[in-house]
């Protein structure tokens, strides 16, 4: 494994990267540099206190106007990892199923390259690709320092981490059923209402009773959930956001060995 | 010398869909085998399981010694492939995509690929999206000669190429054998590949309908000779030949399709003092049609 693969699908994804960074990283900016001017509106605080369930839907909970709830509520909760959800379902679908559909996988599949091979440097290629929007939106939480958002700089990495693994883990899932199915539209909707409903589950979990005890299935609890941008990421949460990645990663190999490519 | 292709009962389905049943045939090493068969008879299916691509439902294939499902990443470094349907990454260049491929194969000595380049008028410095048929086949072909491959896969690779390419891929193929390679090629036409081809296959709905040299069809073929007679000819005369058919008869004229030796056909014709002769070459490509006929036949 030499990395010829990866850096192939990486470049062909290049352009959407970079455009997906800027754009989150100029949001993530404004949302820093906004706080300052929200820090002390009370009515903001009683938006989550008069309407939890709604505001939970967002992923705000709590205060919105600590330097948490505030990030939580703009950032972490929802727009970073829809970006990096974005980027990463679309990858998964497109890495192997897409690249099928479209004929050009027969090409990289008659390489002197094993299939197994192949499958790893795809998914080593989903890891680089999730990794880009997560740390320009850390660097400029960092830099909110500045504008009075403080908050220490281990929960910050570890959230980071936490989305990282989040958007390799539904890539992966998307990896799994696009070389299962052979199809890319049947991967990018399975891996994008999983993800829906894990983020609905994880976010109504603190104001829904029934659905309390459904968060421990949620990857969105693991990730950003459950009070990471404060305590960090827990190693639990670390273990199995890792090990839901290495199992679909494993399926998606075996799946590939055994799969025809046109 | 080992065969450098050797399939033996090899099937293919998807699904209940046929792919192709029960295909043998041996490639001899050194030569140009031509694999031919109308659009849809199973010849990209019996490529792809050479190359590894697709598993076998049932049958063996051998290639350069191995089995190209479970050793495909070791055999596919020895193998040159053009894809029927090739498809590259349209937003990449030519250059772009054939530096990626030379370096997956760890190719050093960039002079040939250059060559072919040159050789070819491959245009590398635009996308490939804006590239016609014709252009994107020579990157194709560029990709499957650069490493100089024991074994050349190639579907339908003269498919876009104006005739002068098609005489410089022509030129291509007998250097790689001059060379020793081996060159396995698809078709669905004869005249444009029975100058190159040592030996061929001819693939129907699937199935291996025939496995000949070109000499072996030739010898096939069958012959058009028309006779003028000064007075009346009797057809049945001719039409009890072996091998002879009538094809029109008409006061002092006749005309036979005859496979096999044309003596009888001259003895016959003695008596009824013939006046004048014309005899058509032998019609290969009729032959070849013929097999695609029959599977006409037996659709309806």
């Amino acid at each position: 494994m030499r990395g010829d693969v990866a850096r192939l699908d990486l470049r062909l994804r290049r352009r959407s990267i970079i455009w997906y960074t800027v754009g989150l990283g100029a949001y993530a900016f404004l949302i820093v540099g906004l706080y300052p001017a929200f820090k002390s509106d009370d009515s903001l605080d009683a938006l989550t206190r008069g309407n939890a369930t709604l505001s939970a839907l967002f992923g705000a909970t709590g205060s919105l106007t600590s330097p948490d709830g505030w990030l939580n509520a703009n950032i972490y909760a929802n727009f970073l990892p829809l970006f990096v959800l974005l980027t990463t379902i679309g990858y998964g679908a497109e890495a192997v199923a897409g690249q099928d559909e479209s004929n050009v996988l027969g090409l990289v599949a008659t390489l002197p390259v094993r299939r197994r091979d192949i499958l790893l440097e795809k998914a080593a290629a989903l890891v680089v690709l999730a990794l880009p929007i997560a740390l320009v939106t850390m660097a400029f939480v960092v830099v909110g320092r500045a504008f009075e958002l403080r908050l220490a700089l281990g929960p910050v990495t570890g959230v980071t981490a936490g989305v990282v693994l989040l958007g390799v883990d539904f890539g992966l899932l998307a990896l799994v059923v696009g070389v299962a199915s052979g199809n890319r539209g049947r991967a990018l909707g399975v891996a994008g209402g999983v993800a829906a409903a894990s983020y609905v589950i994880s976010s109504l979990a603190p104001v829904v009773g029934w659905v309390r005890p459904l968060r421990f299935a949620s990857l969105f609890f693991y990730s950003v959930g459950n009070g990471q941008l404060v305590r960090g990421l827990s190693v639990t949460a670390l273990v199995v956001l890792v090990a839901v990645a290495v199992v679909l990663a494993s399926l998606a190999t075996v799946a590939f060995e055994r799969s025809d490519v046109h | 010398m080992q065969p450098a292709v050797v399939l033996t009962g090899l099937t293919k389905q998807f699904g209940g869909v046929r792919g192709i049943t029960g295909v043998t045939i041996e490639v001899p090493a050194g030569g140009v085998f031509g694999f031919l068969g109308p659009n849809g008879a199973g010849k990209s299916t019996t490529i792809r399981l050479i190359m590894g691509l697709y598993r076998p439902t049932a049958g063996s294939a051998l290639v350069l010694g191995a089995d190209p499902w479970d050793h495909g990443a070791e055999i596919r470094r020895r193998i040159g492939y053009l894809p029927g349907e090739l498809a590259l990454f349209p937003r990449l260049t030519g250059r772009e995509i054939v530096d990626r491929f030379a370096a997956a194969r760890r190719l050093v000595d960039l002079g040939y690929r250059d060559h072919l380049v040159h050789r070819l008028g491959a245009e590398l410095d635009r996308p490939v999206k804006a590239l016609s048929k014709g252009n994107r086949q020579k990157i194709g072909l560029v990709l499957a000669f650069m490493h100089r491959p024991e074994l050349l896969v190639l579907d339908e690779p003269t498919s876009g190429l104006d005739p002068l390419l098609q005489d410089e891929f022509a030129a291509l193929v007998e250097e790689s054998v001059a060379e020793g390679r081996t060159v396995f090629l698809s078709s669905h036409d004869l005249d444009e590949v029975q100058r190159l081809v040592h030996s061929l296959a001819i693939v129907r709905e699937g199935r291996i309908v025939a496995v000949d040299t070109v000499e072996g069809l030739r010898s096939r073929a069958p012959r058009r000779i028309e006779l003028r007679f000064a007075g009346s000819v009797e057809p049945g005369a001719f039409a009890r030949l072996p091998g002879v058919d009538v094809v029109s008869a008409a006061a002092g004229r006749i005309v036979l399709s005859v496979r096999g030796s044309v003596g009888p056909v001259l003895a016959a014709a003695v008596p009824f003092e013939p006046v004048d002769v014309t005899a058509r070459p032998v019609d290969l490509d009729e032959l070849f049609r013929s097999f695609y006929r029959e599977e006409e036949v037996g659709a309806r």
